[in-house]
This record gives C-alpha cells, sequence and structure tokens, in this order.
C-alpha cells in the first residue's frame, strides 16, 4: 500500500487542520476559565453546549477528510525543518476511517454528556479534558511524522488521566471500582478515582518511555521520523536482528500499555472509575484503540510480509500471542465480572488482544490481516461505545454500578433495551450481523496460520469468540432480564437514548457496507462469511449467546467466578508486589540519604569543632610553655633543613 | 636623600605631638613625601592613613602622640622597604617595623599593658633573631655554594617571619595578644607591620634560592598548617579578636603558600602580587573589624561585605587576591595546595559570618563609622583588577639583592 | 538593544527607593524586556560582544559576550525571575508579616538582594571571560546567601551558611580549574582559548558537580531549597543550580576531550543520581523538600545528557529550560499552598487540595507535566537526550534501560505527587482567596512552556538553539 502513497503536497489545508485540532480545545476554553472564576454564573452551566460545538465542527472536517481527500495525500506544515522534522499529516486508509470515527463518536459522546454531566461539579475540567483528548487523538490518527504523534500521544496519556481522576474527591461510591471496603488477602480491594487516574499515567508512562526512546532511535538511525517514509527494511537491517527486536519491542511497549494487554492490563480496570461517558470514549472507541491503530499503521508501512528478518518476524509472532492470551485473559474476567463498566472495559482489553493478534498475523497472511484489524476495531468501537453508554444511563437509572435489573427494566426502557440487545448481537459475531463478518475474516486470517505451522491461535479465537459472546449476552440478560430487582428512577435520558442510539445505528451502515461490497475491503469480508469455519464458529457463538441469555449466571461456579471478577488476583502484582518493591528501594535510599546528610552535616562539623577545640587549648597563657613549644618546633625544622640540605 | 628628610619629619612631628596628640599627624608628611605614584603604593598609603585614623579612636594612651609617629616610622620603613635592593636596608627596614610595635602593643586607654608586652616582644626577639642569622647565613651560603648550610639558613628565615607574623605552629601569641592588648594597636600590629617581613623574605628567597625542592614542601608544610590551624581555631572562639587573631594565622598562612614560587622565578610576579593583594586585604578587613569592635558593632552592610572579603567573595578585594594566590599555585604545580585552599576558605566561612552578623548590629556613626566604610571602599578598589596587577608587576622590578 | 542587559541593574539599585508595588513593577519590567530580547536574540541568531577590560596574565581580555547559548539560557532566567519578582510581592509580604518584621523596610532589603541575585546570574551567561562569569557565580551565590540567612525558615542561619560552604567549594573548584585553563593559554577569555587540560577540566567538572549537583554532594540541596524563602527557592532551584550545567557546557564547546574521555563513568553516575534521587522524592513529607529531590533527579538528566553526544548536550540546554519552568512553577505552588495556609507543607496534611486551591493545582500539574515532559517543552529535551543515547550506545540494553527508568521514575513521582496533595478526600480546610499574583505568573510560564513545543515558536526556537552548536549538529 504505500507504493500508492503520493507525496502530494496540499497547501491549502492548513486552514482546515488548524481548525480540526484547534477548535475543540478552544470551544472548550470558555468553560475552563468559566469554572476558575465564575463557577456560580448561571451561564457557565451552558456553556458546554460550545464545547460539543467544537467536537461537531472536528467531525465535520473529519468527514469532509474522508470524502474529498485522496487517498495518500500527505500535508507538511514545517516544524523543526533545522531538524528535518515536520509536522506531516497523512491521509491513507487507515487514517482517513479512523479519523471520521473518532470525530463522530467524539461528538456523540459529547452530546451525551451534555446530559449525562449536567450535574457535575468539575464541569471546566471534564469539557477541557475531554476536548483535549479529542484533538489529541485526531493528531494521533492523522500524523505520518512519529514525533508530532507523540505530541498526540501524551495529549492522550495526561487528558486520560485528567478524566479518569475527573471525581478526584473520591467521596462518591458510585466513581469506584470494587466492593468498598473489601479486602483480599489483607490487600484492599476496591480503587478510587484519584488512585484510578494514578494507576493509568503510572502504566502509561512505563510503556511510553521505551516507545520514545525508540522513536529517538529511529529518528537516529533512519534520519527520518516519517512513517511512511522510513525504509524499514534498511533500517532492520543496518539494526540486525536483535536491534530490531529491541528496537521493536521498545516501540511497541507505547501501545502494549495504551491498550492494556498483560501485564498492564490492570490501570483499564481502575480506569472505570472516570465518568462513563469517558469511559466509552477512552476506554473502548478510541484511546485504547490507538495501541493498536499504531500497530497496524506501522505494520502498514513496515509490509512485514514483503521481507523477513529474524528479529521483526520474533516480534510479530510475540505480539500475535501476547495479544490472543491478553484477549483470552480479558475475556474469562468478563465473564465473571458484576460490575457493569468493568466487564465493559475487560470485554474491550480481550478485543484489542485480538486486533493486535490480527493485525500482527499480516507478517504470515500480508495486507488483508491488518484490514481484518481495522475493520474489527471500527466494529467494535461503535458497539462498545453503545454499550458503554447504556451502561452510563443505567447506572443513572439505578444508582448501582453492578449489573441488575429484571425485565421491568426492558419494559420502562425500551429503546435502550434494544439497542443494548442489537449492539450485543452484532457486536458478538452471531450471523448475519456485523461483527460476524468481521469475525469470520479473522476466522480465516487465524486460519491461514495453520498453513505456517500455528494452529493453536485459531483455537484460541475460537474459544474468546464463545466466551466472548457468552458475556454479552450475559450483560444484557443481567440488566435487563434477569438481573435482581431494580429501583429506577427514570427522569431525563432523552439526549442520551438519542446519542446511543445514533451510535448503534452506525452497526448498520457498516453492515450496509460490508453486504453490498460498496466499500471495497469491507466487501471481502462478505464472502469469508460463508467459508464453513466461519460458519461453524457462528454457530458456536449464536449457541453461547442464547445460553448465557437465558442463564446469565452459573451458582454453581460462583467460586470461579469470584476468581475471576478478582481478576485472577492482577493486582497483586499492580498493588502489593511491585509497589512494594518500590517501597523497599526507597527504603534503602531514605536509609542512605540518612547517612549522607549526617556525614556532611554532623560528623564533618563536629570533627571540627573538636579540632577546634584541641587547638584553642594550646592558648594556654603561659609564656614560658609556648616559648617550649616554639623553640622545640624550630629545633625540629632545623634539624630537618639540615638533613635536607646534606 | 627622601629617607632622610622623611625621618627628620617623622622624628619632629613625634617630639611635637608629646604635647599635643593631634601634632602626630603631622609625622604623616614625612611618609607622603616617600610615596611615589605608583598605584599600589598609593594603596599602602591610604592603608597608613586608616591606621592614623584608627588611632583616634583611642581617647588616649601612654605614647601620647607619639604612636603616630611610630605609624609612621613603620610605613616610611614599609614604603623603603618595596623600593631597596640592598641587602642593609632590607635588614634594617625589618628590624624598623618589628621594633615600633614592642611600643604599640603595649598602649591602652588606661595604662601600659606590660604583661602582653612581654609575650609579644620575647617572640619578636626570637624572631629578628633567627631572621638575622637565617639571612647572614644564606647570603653566605649562596655565595659560597654550600646547600647544606643553605637549607638551615633558609628555614632559619622562614620560621623568623613566621615567627614575627604568626605562622602556625609559630603562633601562640597571637590568640593572646589579640585579645589582651587594645584592639587598635592591635589593628596595626595586624595590618602594616606584616608587609615588610614578607617582602624581604621574598626579596632575600628569590635571589638566594638554590634550588632545593624539598625546602619549597617545607614552606607548603608549614602554609598548610597555619590555614587550617587559623580557620578551625577561629571556628569555635567566641570573642571577636580572638577570632580575627586566628583569621590572621590563616591568612598568613595564605601568604606563605606564595612562597612555593621560588621554584618558578618566571611567575614571580604574580605571587608577589597575589601576596600583595592578600596582605592588603587582610589589613584593610583587620582595620575595619578592630574599629567596628573598638565601637562596639557597625552596620551589617559594612561588616558583610568585610567578612565576604576575608572568605573570597569577588568582586571583593579578598577575591582577587586568591585567585592571584591559586594562580601563583597552579603556575608552580602546587595544585593540591591550592585544593587545600579552598577547602580552607569554605572552613572560614561560618566564623566570618557570625563575626559579620555579631558585629553588624548597630548603625554606622562618628570616627570609627567612618573608618569601617573605609575600609569597604577600599575592598572595592580593586573591582576591575588591572591596575593592581599592573602595578605589582612593575614593583617586581626591585626584587633581588643589589650587590650579593 | 544590549542596553538592557543593564536594566536589571537599574532595578537594583533603584527598586530599595520605591514602594513595595511600584519596585515590584519595576524588578518585573527589569526582567521581562531582557526576556523578550534575548528570546528575539535567540531567534535571530544574534551575537553581542562588548569590550571592558584588558587584563594582564592568566585573566585577559575581560568581556561581555552572547550567542544562541547565552540567549536561550539567559531568555529563561529572565522569564523566570520576571515572574517571580511579580510572586514576590504577596509571598514576601505574608512572610515578612509571619516573622514579625516592618514590611516597608524589609522590602527595601528584599529587592535590593532579589534583583541582585538575578541580574548576576543573567550576566553569568553573558559573560565573556571565565573569571567574570566566576565573578558572578559568586554574586549570585552570595545574594541567595543572604535572602535565605534573613527570610528563610527553620534553622535557617545554619542551613544558609551550608549552603554557601558547599557552594562556595563548588566555585573555588572551578575557580582553580579557570586559572589552569588560563595558564594553560595565557587567557581566561573564552574567545582565544584553545585547550582545557584534564585536570583543569576535572576541577570544573567537579565543582560543578557539587554545584548541580551529583550524587553525594546533593544533600546539601534539600536543605537549601527547601529553608529558602519560596521566591528564592523558585529560582534557586531552576536557575541557579542548572547553571553549572552552563559552565560545563561553555568549556565542552571549547574542548570537549575531558567529556569524551569519561564518558561511560558520567553516564552511569548521571543515571545513578538521577534514579537515586528520584526514589527519594517518595518518601520526602515536605513539599519543598520533595521538590528539591526531584531538583537533584532533573540534574541527573544533564549529566546524562552530557554523556551522550552532541545531541545529548543539546538536550542538556533544553532540559534545563523545561526544568526551570517546570521547576519555578512547582516552588511556587508550594510557595502559594504555604502563603495562604500559614505555612502548611507538610504533605501528609494535603490531601484534595484542589478543591480549596483548583488554580494553584493546575499550575502545578502545568509544572509537573513540563518535569516528566508531557506536551511541554521537556519532550523536546527527553528526545534529544534520548537521541544521543541512541547515537553513541546503539541499541544496547545496559545503556538505554537505566535512562528509560530515569524517565519513568519522573513522570511516576510527578503523578503520586499531584495524587497525593490535590486529589483524594479533601481534608477540611477553609477555601481561602487567593491572590491573583500568586498564580497569574505560573500560568504565564506554564503557558509558554507548552507553546514553545509548537510552531511557530518551536520552529524558532530549536533553530534558535541549533544556532550555538555551530556546524557540529547535521
Amino acid at each position: 500500500m504505500s507504493s500508492a502513497v503520493t507525496s502530494t503536497m496540499a497547501s491549502d489545508m492548513m486552514p482546515l487542520l488548524a481548525a480540526l485540532f484547534l477548535t475543540p480545545i478552544l470551544a472548550s476554553t470558555p468553560i475552563a476559565f468559566a469554572w476558575a472564576f465564575r463557577k456560580d454564573a448561571p451561564w457557565a452551566r451552558k456553556l458546554p453546549i460550545l464545547s460539543v460545538f467544537g467536537l461537531f465542527v472536528s467531525f465535520l472536517i473529519t468527514l469532509y477528510i474522508l470524502f474529498n481527500v485522496e487517498e495518500g495525500t500527505k500535508y507538511v506544515y514545517p516544524w523543526l525543518p533545522a531538524f528535518g522534522i515536520d509536522f506531516v499529516f497523512i491521509f491513507d486508509y487507515l487514517s482517513k476511517y479512523m479519523g471520521a470515527l473518532t470525530g463522530l463518536i467524539a461528538f456523540l459522546i459529547g452530546v451525551y454528556g451534555l446530559e449525562y454531566m449536567k450535574d457535575d461539579y468539575r464541569l471546566g475540567w471534564y469539557w477541557f479534558c475531554f476536548n483535549l483528548f479529542t484533538a489529541s487523538m485526531l493528531l494521533v490518527v492523522y500524523s505520518d511524522n512519529l514525533l508530532m504523534l507523540l505530541i498526540g500521544w501524551e495529549g492522550l496519556g495526561i487528558a486520560s488521566w485528567g478524566l479518569i481522576g475527573h471525581w478526584f474527591r473520591d467521596d462518591d461510591e458510585l466513581s469506584y471500582v470494587g466492593n468498598m471496603g473489601r479486602k483480599v488477602f489483607g490487600l484492599n480491594y476496591f480503587w478510587s478515582p484519584s488512585f484510578g487516574g494514578w494507576r493509568a499515567i503510572s502504566t502509561i508512562r512505563v510503556g511510553d518511555m521505551p516507545m520514545f526512546f525508540a522513536v529517538a532511535a529511529i529518528y537516529a538511525f533512519a534520519g527520518n521520523l516519517n512513517i511512511s517514509e522510513i525504509h524499514w527494511e534498511t533500517l532492520f537491517e543496518t539494526l540486525g536482528a536483535a536491534g530490531t527486536a529491541i528496537l521493536l519491542i521498545a516501540f511497541l511497549m507505547g501501545p502494549f500499555t495504551k491498550s492494556a494487554q498483560l501485564p498492564f492490563s490492570e490501570w483499564l480496570m481502575t480506569a472505570m472509575t472516570g465518568p462513563t461517558t469517558v469511559s466509552a470514549l477512552l476506554h473502548s472507541a478510541t484511546m485504547v484503540a490507538a495501541g493498536t491503530y499504531l500497530f497496524m499503521r506501522i505494520s502498514w508501512y513496515i509490509e512485514p510480509w514483503a521481507f523477513s528478518n529474524a528479529g521483526m518476524d520474533a516480534v510479530y509472532a510475540f505480539v500475535l500471542f501476547l495479544g490472543l492470551i491478553s484477549s483470552l485473559y480479558a475475556a474469562l474476567l468478563a465473564a465473571g465480572m458484576w460490575e457493569r463498566k468493568v466487564l465493559l472495559a475487560s470485554s474491550t482489553m480481550s478485543s484489542l488482544g485480538l486486533m493486535f493478534a490480527a493485525a500482527a498475523a499480516s507478517k504470515w497472511l500480508g495486507e488483508f490481516a491488518v484490514e481484518v484489524s481495522f475493520w474489527y476495531l471500527i466494529v467494535h468501537a461503535f458497539a462498545k461505545a453503545t454499550l458503554f453508554l447504556v451502561a452510563g444511563h443505567l447506572i443513572h437509572v439505578t444508582h448501582d454500578r453492578f449489573c441488575g435489573g429484571d425485565t421491568e427494566v426492558a419494559k420502562k426502557m425500551k429503546l435502550t433495551f434494544l439497542v443494548t440487545a442489537f449492539a450485543t448481537i452484532s457486536l458478538a459475531g452471531i450471523p448475519p450481523f456485523t461483527a460476524y463478518w468481521v469475525k469470520s475474516a479473522m476466522d480465516e486470517v487465524m486460519h491461514g496460520l495453520i498453513e505456517h505451522g500455528m494452529a493453536l491461535p485459531l483455537t484460541l479465537l475460537i474459544t474468546i469468540s464463545i466466551i466472548y459472546s457468552a458475556f454479552l449476552a450475559k450483560f444484557l440478560s443481567l440488566n435487563f432480564l434477569k438481573g435482581k430487582k431494580v429501583h429506577l428512577h427514570l427522569h431525563g435520558g432523552g439526549l442520551m437514548g438519542a446519542a446511543y442510539t445514533v451510535m448503534v445505528s452506525m452497526l448498520l451502515v457498516l453492515l450496509y457496507l460490508i453486504m453490498t461490497g460498496q466499500e471495497e475491503v469491507a466487501g471481502e469480508f462478505f464472502h469469508e462469511g460463508f467459508v464453513s469455519t466461519s460458519l461453524a464458529v457462528g454457530a458456536a457463538v449464536t449457541v453461547s449467546y442464547f445460553f448465557a441469555l437465558i442463564k446469565p449466571s452459573i451458582p454453581q461456579l460462583s467460586t470461579v467466578g469470584r476468581v475471576l471478577s478478582d481478576r485472577l488476583y492482577m493486582p497483586f502484582l499492580n498493588d502489593l508486589i511491585v509497589p512494594k518493591i518500590g517501597w523497599v528501594l526507597v527504603a534503602i535510599v531514605d536509609v542512605c540519604n540518612r547517612g549522607v546528610d549526617f556525614f556532611f552535616h554532623q560528623a564533618i562539623p563536629a570533627f571540627f569543632e573538636s579540632a577546634s577545640k584541641s587547638i584553642r587549648k594550646i592558648q594556654k597563657g603561659y609564656l614560658a610553655s609556648y616559648m617550649r613549644v616554639t623553640l622545640a618546633a624550630v629545633m625540629v625544622l632545623l634539624v630537618i633543613s639540615s638533613i635536607v640540605g646534606w | 636623600m627622601e629617607l632622610i628628610a622623611s625621618l627628620l619629619i617623622i622624628s619632629l612631628a613625634s617630639i611635637a605631638s608629646l604635647k599635643y596628640r593631634w601634632l602626630g599627624w603631622a609625622s604623616l608628611v614625612g611618609v607622603v613625601i616617600l610615596v611615589p605614584s605608583q598605584p599600589a603604593i598609593l594603596l599602602l598609603a591610604f592603608l597608613i592613613i586608616l591606621n592614623m585614623l584608627s588611632l583616634e579612636l583611642m581617647k588616649r594612651s601612654y605614647l601620647a602622640g607619639v604612636d603616630y609617629g611610630l605609624v609612621a616610622f613603620m610605613a616610611a620603613a614599609t614604603i623603603y622597604a618595596i623600593y631597596s635592593t640592598d641587602l642593609s636596608s632590607l635588614v634594617a627596614a625589618f628590624v624598623a617595623v618589628s621594633v615600633p610595635t614592642y611600643m604599640l602593643v603595649m598602649a591602652s586607654e588606661e595604662r601600659a599593658r606590660t604583661d602582653t608586652g612581654i609575650k609579644y616582644i620575647t617572640f619578636m626577639v626570637l624572631a629578628t633573631v633567627l631572621f638575622l642569622i637565617g639571612v647572614a647565613l644564606a647570603v653566605f651560603a649562596s655565595q659560597t655554594g654550600d646547600e647544606t648550610l643553605y637549607a638551615i639558613a633558609f628555614v632559619a628565615i622562614v620560621v623568623g617571619i613566621a615567627i614575627e607574623v604568626g605562622v602556625a605552629p609559630f603562633h601562640q601569641w597571637v590568640p593572646d595578644v589579640f585579645v589582651s592588648a587594645d584592639a587598635i594597636p592591635i589593628s596595626i600590629i595586624a595590618s602594616l607591620a606584616k608587609f615588610v617581613p614578607f617582602i624581604v623574605a621574598f626579596k632575600i628567597l628569590s635571589a638566594t634560592y638554590m634550588g632545593n625542592g624539598t625546602l619549597i614542601m617545607v614552606v607548603a608544610f608549614l602554609a598548610i598548617i597555619s590555614m587550617f590551624a587559623g580557620n578551625i581555631g577561629a571556628l569555635t572562639s567566641r570573642e571577636h579578636s580572638r577570632i580575627l587573631g586566628y583569621s590572621t594565622v590563616a591568612n598568613m598562612g595564605y601568604i606563605l603558600a606564595t612562597f612555593v614560587i621560588l621554584s618558578k622565578p618566571e611567575f614571580l610576579w604574580i605571587a608577589f602580587a597575589g601576596a600583595l593583594l592578600q596582605l592588603f586585604a587582610n589589613s584593610f578587613g583587620k582595620v575595619g573589624f578592630f574599629a567596628a569592635i573598638k565601637d562596639g558593632g557597625s552596620s551589617p552592610a559594612l561588616t558583610y561585605t568585610l567578612a565576604l572579603s576575608f572568605i573570597g567573595m569577588p568582586p571583593l578585594m579578598g577575591f582577587w587576591s586568591k585567585v592571584l594566590i591559586i594562580s601563583s599555585l597552579a603556575y608552580s604545580g602546587f595544585i593540591w595546595l591550592a585544593v587545600i585552599m579552598v577547602i580552607n576558605s569554605a572552613i572560614s566561612v561560618p566564623y566570618y559570618i557570625r563575626l559579620a552578623r555579631e558585629l553588624g548590629a548597630k548603625d554606622i556613626r562618628g570616627l570609627a563609622g567612618l573608618v569601617v566604610a573605609l575600609t569597604v571602599i577600599a575592598t572595592l578598589l580593586t573591582l576591575l583588577p588591572g591596575w593592581f596587577i599592573d602595578s605589582a608587576k612593575a614593583l617586581t622590578a626591585f626584587i633581588g639583592l643589589g650587590g650579593v | 538593544m544590549i542596553w538592557v542587559l543593564l536594566l536589571p541593574a537599574l532595578a537594583t539599585v533603584a527598586a530599595p527607593f520605591l514602594k513595595k508595588r511600584e519596585a515590584m513593577v519595576l524588578s518585573f519590567l527589569a526582567f521581562f524586556i531582557p526576556f523578550l530580547v534575548s528570546f528575539y536574540w535567540l531567534f535571530t541568531g544574534y551575537t553581542l560582544e562588548v569590550a571592558i577590560q584588558d587584563v594582564v596574565g592568566p585573566i585577559g581580555r575581560i568581556y561581555i559576550y552572547g550567542d544562541s547559548l547565552s540567549h536561550a539560557f539567559g531568555f529563561t532566567i529572565a522569564l523566570i525571575s520576571a515572574m517571580v519578582a511579580v510572586y514576590s510581592l504577596p509571598y514576601m509580604e505574608h512572610r515578612f508579616h509571619e516573622m514579625g518584621l516592618d514590611v516597608g523596610k524589609e522590602f527595601r532589603k528584599y529587592w535590593l538582594f532579589y534583583n541582585l541575585y538575578a541580574a548576576s546570574m543573567l550576566w553569568l551567561v553573558y559573560a565573556g571571560n571565565f573569571i567574570l562569569l566566576y565573578v558572578f557565580l559568586e554574586i549570585s551565590l552570595i545574594a541567595s546567601f543572604l535572602l535565605i540567612y534573613m527570610y528563610g525558615y527553620g534553622n535557617r542561619q545554619w542551613v544558609a551558611l551550608l549552603y554557601f560552604v558547599w557552594t562556595n567549594v563548588a566555585g573555588v573548584l572551578a575557580l582553580i580549574g579557570f586559572i589552569l585553563i588560563g595558564m594553560q593559554n595565557g587567557t581566561m577569555a573564552m574567545d582565544a582559548i584553545k585547550a582545557v587540560g584534564m585536570t583543569a577540566w576535572l576541577l570544573v567538572f567537579v565543582g560543578m558537580l557539587i554545584k548541580l549537583p551529583g550524587f553525594g554532594p546533593h544533600i546539601w540541596l534539600p536543605w537549601a531549597h527547601a529553608e529558602a524563602p519560596t521566591p528564592v527557592s523558585a529560582l534557586l532551584s531552576p536557575l541557579t543550580v542548572g547553571l553549572a550545567g552552563y559552565v560545563i557546557l561553555r568549556v565542552y564547546f571549547i574542548d570537549s576531550s575531558f567529556i569524551e574521555s569519561y564518558r561511560i563513568p558520567i553516564l552511569a553516575y548521571g543515571i545513578f543520581t538521577s534514579i537515586y534521587a528520584g526514589l527519594s522524592v517518595f518518601r520526602q513529607k515536605d513539599f519543598k523538600r520533595l521538590l528539591a529531590y526531584s531538583t537533584v533527579s532533573q540534574m541527573g538528566y544533564m549529566l546524562i545528557g552530557f554523556a551522550a553526544g552532541t545531541f545529548g548536550v543539546l538536550g542538556v540546554v533544553i532540559q534545563y529550560i523545561s526544568h526551570a519552568f517546570g521547576k519555578s512553577i512547582l516552588f511556587m505552588s508550594a510557595g502559594a499552598i504555604i502563603a495562604v495556609y500559614h505555612g502548611l507543607r507538610d504533605v501528609e496534611k494535603m490531601g484534595g487540595m484542589h478543591e480549596y486551591v483548583p488554580t494553584i493545582s493546575n499550575a502545578a500539574l502545568l509544572g509537573f507535566m513540563t518535569l516528566s515532559g508531557i506536551l511541554t517543552v521537556g519532550m523536546f529535551g527527553e528526545f534529544f537526550i534520548l537521541k544521543g543515547i541512541a547515537d553513541i550506545y546503539g541499541l544496547s540494553l545496559t545503556a538505554i534501560l537505566p535512562v528509560i527508568v530515569v524517565f519513568i521514575i519522573s513522570g511516576l513521582y510527578s503523578f503520586y505527587t499531584m495524587k497525593n496533595i490535590f486529589y483524594g478526600k479533601p481534608k477540611g480546610y477553609e477555601t481561602p482567596i487567593v491572590s491573583r499574583l500568586l498564580d497569574t505568573p505560573l500560568y504565564v510560564i506554564g503557558i509558554i512552556s507548552v507553546l514553545l513545543i509548537l510552531p511557530p515558536l518551536a520552529t524558532l526556537f530549536l533553530a534558535g538553539v541549533k544556532i550555538a552548536f555551530g556546524g557540529v549538529l547535521p
């Protein structure tokens, strides 16, 4: 595909791009200022509309880019010309779709947020971070230059931190993750928003810094930072197998942490302490997907299928299995999870693992695998964002973050129920709904790996798909059909309902594109849906879905469920082992500091003080004793001098 | 010719001042006619005037007005020593600066402090004797080329001036005398009286030095002991005069350290300039501090400036002198000695700051205030040190002994 | 336009005679105008030179010299000094009240020493002769020493002395080095020095390591920076210690032999210092002491940069700027809390402070972002240091892993501190009225820090810094 990229310079795009990134930020500054200075003014609570308008403008521009900008166009704006580093915007197959997706989802969730967040105590912060996030995401999506991408990347990190820890007061049970006050083996098993934010940024930093180094190293060795222009093959050749592996792993540490792959998954779970809108936008549709998106993007231009390098091949195999194992792990968690949002977060992590795996398969199966992965990203984004928005709405009306609701809920909230049902069915991969076709293509990709001696991926994928489908049905069932009885506080909700209805309807649009072949790439998936493996998997998934719908919880397995909902005790790594090691180091350092401080600031002065006293002791005041000392010293010196002179 | 005229004027003025104390000032004329238009000497003249001004702070003394004459006499000897290359004149100057201090040290407002005087004089006599023996032997040895004898002579000269100015371990008299004598006379002993021993030793040693590196090490060794003994001794001293006494010991160590340049005669000028400027920095600081002690304190701005000059903070005089001394050490390859100096200047920080704080608790007033202010101005005179270095370099033309 | 460098001198002399508010405005302008001018000089690559005096011997020609390197440091110093001057007014007023001193009278002294302190740092980077540079180094030491001595916290006289002794040793060791350079070349004028011997290099380097400081001597910094009155901390920590890096840079540009020969030990020492100090941050109970340890950690970056070739050294320059921005914001945030809560600085007594002082909290966030290189100029610093590491050490894991850990730790303690101080359950304080002078300066610095990564400022800024490296950079 990179051959298709032409280095066209569209010079008239400057204002458009400036508007794309700056409008959301500028549109949210009024409320940020209002909240700092005039929080209680009546007009202050109307300003979010302006922020959403900014998101809308961005959305329109992404649409314009999708439809009017020729694929393969690049736009260069000078940034650091002295170092050969510029703002390079690229409009290729991936970025055009991803941009429009980001724009649309951000806008819809923005609309939803107008209602969801209307009584919040910290709107300035919320909207500024939300819009900053959107702009950063768009920057990541459209950038070809890695350093420029890093600006967006860091923007994602900081905005995500800000939004997860939005309810910084930690005073609302609804904003926690885990059962309040619960302890497992002495460890607190619940997490507050301020902690969730810290967990998120600390994990992400661990990945971002190696990635940052990798970018710097690419600049050092390739002399260029534009993904589409680097001669990856030559670069890898110069670095050798080990060098390539180090570079790629360092680079992928960013995507791994951002997309919450093992063992960096915990932050995504505790990130559910943020407002639901945030979970929907950041932690399902866009930011966490940015990691997989970046992996797809570099694979798109590295073209790993076109050449062989021991280091690179090993890394792709590693990503393949890391993705699948993470996915399986997360699917299992979701199956045992009771908290609405954490369930969805685990399922997101599972999907992200699949995206990594599919994209990594491109090493053996070519570009098609990347396309499959990318389309799965799109489908997943709309479906999962819908489910999150629904979850948010349910939390609002039930004042409960745990699954619950019987058929009364389905009756009273028909639209919500239907939307949820459609989203789960579409995402689970039940034929002939949207995800089925994409999943089929994914089955085929994994199937293709058998020829390369890897049978495990397909097995894992099928297992994951079945569990995935089951917990989606469980989510539907426990919230609308067979859950515990809940008390509903129904009021308003129109704007929220509208937002997720539009969101879910996008799945129909995608289905249309696939079935009609209007979209060339997606059209290909249609054929994969009729391959026997796909049909078999589809059938299995359907059975699993309906089984779980009827029997959403199995009391006999409650112990297993507990282990799963305790996330297989992964928090012990994050909350106990790593911090303990850290605190031991900190304690050692502290002792060291005390020692050094004592040495320089107590011991040395004390030494001088006692030396001073002994020097002053010579002053007895008696001339005779002075004379004795002096004459003795004179004699000694004279003797020495005569020896010296000899 | 001028010298004789000068001495005549000083003598007459001293006799006159026995009647009227203020007539002692007339002896200044005797000094003035000796002063050439060399900037470094003008600075010396400034110091002399400050010394005489601070004498005004003593309401009376057993010397009546003769103390002015004594200072003038020392001044004349100092200026003469700088210009003379004649061995006998140098030795004479050495004695001429030493003897008046015997009388000055006993001066106080109440009575002659003979106990202090005895302690001081004993040491000075020993110093003078050693020095004179050393000089005689050195000149003889350098002419005969007897290295053994020269080594003894060298050490005798160094020890002689060490006792004279108070280099450790020959410093025992310093803290006692500084504490027990009156502040004003001791300020003169701590300032003006220090020049001649070093200048004379510089001249004689550089003319006779025979290239024995171990002797240089002896000097360096003495310098180090003195620096440490002075600075560490001052750390826990309480009385201000005692602190200044130890500070003198330390400063004499710094100056003595410049003698290591003997091994690199081509850079003698830089060591000479450094030693001279350090003598000035030390003198102005001592005069200022003792005037403040006499008056029971001074303004903090002034005392802190003096303290910072002592510590060696730019752009004050004490900084440039240290730069020059360190340069001379570097030129002679004694970088380690320079590093030891650094450690010493760090040790000295606490007590100088303490001194500045304790003395700087008042407002400026009266004559003492004027004296302190003038010393502060003096430390700022070398803000741009070019003129002084040039002048000191010019004076090195008079280093060396004619007729030896 | 060179005369603008004399504005701080004017302020030093004139401010003590003005009323406190007018003195503040004058001091602000006296640094803000030089900031604008040196910023402009940086962009245009202007070089200035003014002769002062020819001195014999090892000292040589004394003159004022400014190239892109000077401007890069100069604009930072001028900007921070201007902003801290504004901030000083409410803060020191609080401090004088707290100490029971006469506000009007003390402000006279304060402005004198404050302006002298800031001005000497500004002039330091425009000194063309090492002896002149040293003079300004020590003047800044005296002025800051006196400010700590008079208005510091805790056992302030002891702390001030401790600060004086350490930095005096540092300075004088470097002075011996300069003198050796002068001896070797016959001059200390920067443009005439041809080579720097190893002993001289070692002395300068060790001296500046004490001032920077590296591990070992680092122990003085938490005392001095934590107990200084906050506006002084906000100059001391961001500007003064980093100037040690400037001194090393100046020598490096003349003769980089020493650094090149001892690259590995310097790198190892830098990494150790940085990780060690970074870990120390976690244990600190005092907000300002915590920030002081963070300074030590950030100064470790500088050492790492020096060991990372030309790009690493470019990283050092940017690191100085970013650390100055970040740390001045943070010290001022800490000070703002001290000022509005009458001496509250114990981290354990804080928590949820965002509830009460949201503007300070958000400013502190900008500060920590700058330190950890997120969306701010700090990003370039890290980028160039990493690029330098890749240039020199390739993909050797033993070099890159520790450096990455260093950068990670900065991010970790930054946000850990944010969480502990500003977020979490509010501790039930009153919501205070925060003077606008206590927070606006922080935002000005923070916004410039963000703008410096975006065109057009980034373009001009990095092109300007590159000029300092002459033809060395590709």
